[in-house]
């Protein structure tokens, strides 16, 4: 048992360098390619580099590279969290409608050209914020209605909200066809807007979220066991599944407000981790946000320097990219699995 | 302590599930609730878990548990020794020691490290059983614990809880399967409790035909009685 659990910890250990080495090599590329000794030079104020080079590596590339890191673990973990909850492998950050609601209050100022700027924040990036807050609190009021978080509750009012909020912003698309291509582009995700300063508040939202994810880690694992079980190890499903939501969809108002909505990340990541059988939900959910992390950043780093100075839409990325190599671990298990049998 | 339950009624709608139930179950013995579908059986257990959870741990297994688990068969079992007030868990070694009994108790030790998503309903129900017997609570409430087992696993589920003298509550619907082990059989009917006490006398013929609205005949075997349906 020793063995095994060094052995999360070495994944762990190995997935956190090769986000770093990510990181740094993500730096080095782009429209001007600066070598890795000038980033490190750059990032850690070590050492003299010219000031264009600076200004490339801190005010442009570092705070994207950042902003892409937590926005990809952060889906990540919120995919294993509702996978964990729902006990079904098919759930994701989208079922909770936070997402629907982000993009429908960006949609709104897009649309009707709201466009100012609010200590820093687009009107956009505040729209999102604003939608995204709006569908969490008709989700979490509706699902507690009986007056417990109710699982099923949450589903079906996520996917009804989200169904009545899509609908909404393909009608103002239909009505406004000018601002369709942007509102559609925006949809897409994109972290070509991140900043030193929005990036600083999603880390510090996406740390105080991982803390608290990871301090409840095991109560998820014990859910899973049905109601009355987890009764009986003193774990309340209620009150867990109420904090582990309320938690789960600050961090996705955040992300889905800062870089559009991105698929597939918070779907296959957990699964991906599973294949690397980590299994309990506290090393799940750390390798979650480290290849979470990895995968998103590789992601972006192609998104941007493929067709540079031109942008691949991250969200058609992110499907493009994992789609074949998650189909590759799942036949890869599969072929495992029987060979066990 | 003894659980004790008095005037407890339980509706879902104007369906009384538990009907003005009292009784009380005694402390360190094995109790098997029996009796008809729907008669309350789950609901009883149910309801103890919730009102007793607060003052103590229950070991509680349910009938089927729904879903995709994606654990290991260990870390299944190793949820029994989830203890909330530690932050880093890690096993002590009564935690191994439980832990690694319960699943040689089970015989589910070489499904260790397979994924409880890949094991037949049978295999899981042992595995769930393990974990309720790792926790080591001061009661163990199974329901319908041999719904999925053979019979020799169902035989070995009930020797071990029998032998380990730990207070439980099983609902069976196994009549001499639960009439061999229990120290104290509850039968019900309706959301009613039709009698109470130990094998020999909360069971008989009649009564059992007066339950299940089906005849029964008795044969006794060395010095078992045992009981067979012969028919609506």
């Amino acid at each position: 048992m020793e063995k095994k659990r060094h052995n999360v910890w070495y994944k762990v250990l190995i997935s956190a360098v090769i986000l770093l080495a990510v990181m740094a090599l993500s730096c080095c590329v782009g429209s001007v390619k600066i070598p890795v000794k000038d980033v490190i030079k750059a990032v850690t104020g070590y050492g003299e580099v010219s000031k264009a080079t600076y200004t490339i590596v801190n005010k442009v590339r570092f705070p994207r590279i950042c902003m892409a890191s937590l926005v990809g673990g952060g889906l990540a973990m919120i995919g294993a969290v509702m996978q964990g909850l729902f006990k079904n492998p098919m759930a994701d950050p989208s079922i909770l409608g936070i997402s629907s609601g982000s993009a429908f209050g960006a949609a709104v100022v897009i649309v009707f050209d709201l466009n100012f700027i609010f200590h820093g924040f687009t009107g956009t990036y505040l729209g999102a914020m604003a939608g995204a807050l709006l569908a969490w609190f008709l989700v979490y009021n509706i699902a507690r209605i009986s007056g417990e978080h109710d699982l099923n509750s949450t589903l079906l009012a996520g996917i009804a909200i989200s169904s009545v909020l899509s609908a909404l912003i393909t009608l103002l698309m239909t009505i406004h066809r000018e601002s369709m291509e942007q509102v559609y582009l925006w949809m897409l995700g994109s972290f070509s807007n991140s900043t030193a300063q929005r990036t600083i508040y999603v880390a510090i939202v996406t740390a105080a979220c991982f803390v608290i994810l990871i301090i409840m880690a095991p109560r998820i694992d014990i859910l899973k066991l049905g109601r009355e079980a987890a009764t009986g190890l003193g774990v309340s499903t209620s009150r867990t599944t109420g904090i582990l939501l309320c938690v789960c969809s600050l961090l996705l108002a955040f992300c889905v407000a800062n870089s559009g909505i991105i698929g597939f990340v918070g779907l296959i990541i957990p699964h991906c981790v599973g294949f690397m059988r980590v299994y309990k939900m506290r090393g799940k959910l750390i390798m979650c946000f480290l290849v979470g992390a990895v995968f998103t950043l590789l992601c972006d780093t192609l998104a941007r320097t493929v067709i540079a100075p031109g942008e691949i839409a991250i969200g058609a990325l992110t499907s493009l990219v994992g789609a074949p190599y998650f189909l590759y671990l799942m036949l890869k298990n599969l072929i495992r699995e029987r060979r066990m049998r | 302590m003894n659980l004790e339950l008095k005037n407890v009624t339980k509706a879902y709608g104007s369906f009384k599930a538990l009907d003005d139930v009292s009784v009380t179950i005694p402390e360190g013995k094995l109790t098997v609730i029996m009796g008809p579908n729907g008669c309350g059986k789950t609901t009883l257990l149910r309801y103890i878990v919730n009102a007793f959870a607060s003052k103590m741990p229950i070991a509680y297994v349910p009938q089927e548990t729904y879903g995709s688990i994606g654990m290991t068969a260990r870390d299944v079992v190793s949820l029994g020794r989830y203890d909330k007030s530690k932050f880093y868990i890690s096993e002590s070694e009564e935690d191994k020691k439980l832990i690694s009994d319960a699943m040689r108790y089970m015989e589910v030790e070489k499904y260790s490290d397979r994924n409880l998503d890949t094991l037949s309903s049978g295999e899981k129900q042992r595995v769930f059983i393990a974990r309720a017997l790792a926790q080591n609570a001061p009661w163990t409430l199974l329901d319908e614990p041999t719904s999925n087992l053979d019979v020799r696993h169902s035989d070995i589920l009930m020797s071990t809880i029998s032998s380990l003298k730990r207070s439980s509550v099983i609902v069976l619907h196994d009549i001499n399967l639960g009439s061999l082990y229990a120290d104290n059989v509850i039968l019900m009917k309706q959301g009613k409790i039709l009698s109470c006490g130990t094998p020999d006398k909360a069971l008989n013929c009649d009564i059992l035909s007066k339950a299940y609205d089906t005849h029964f005949m008795s044969a006794q075997i060395g010095d078992r009685s045992v009981y067979v349906s012969s028919g609506v």
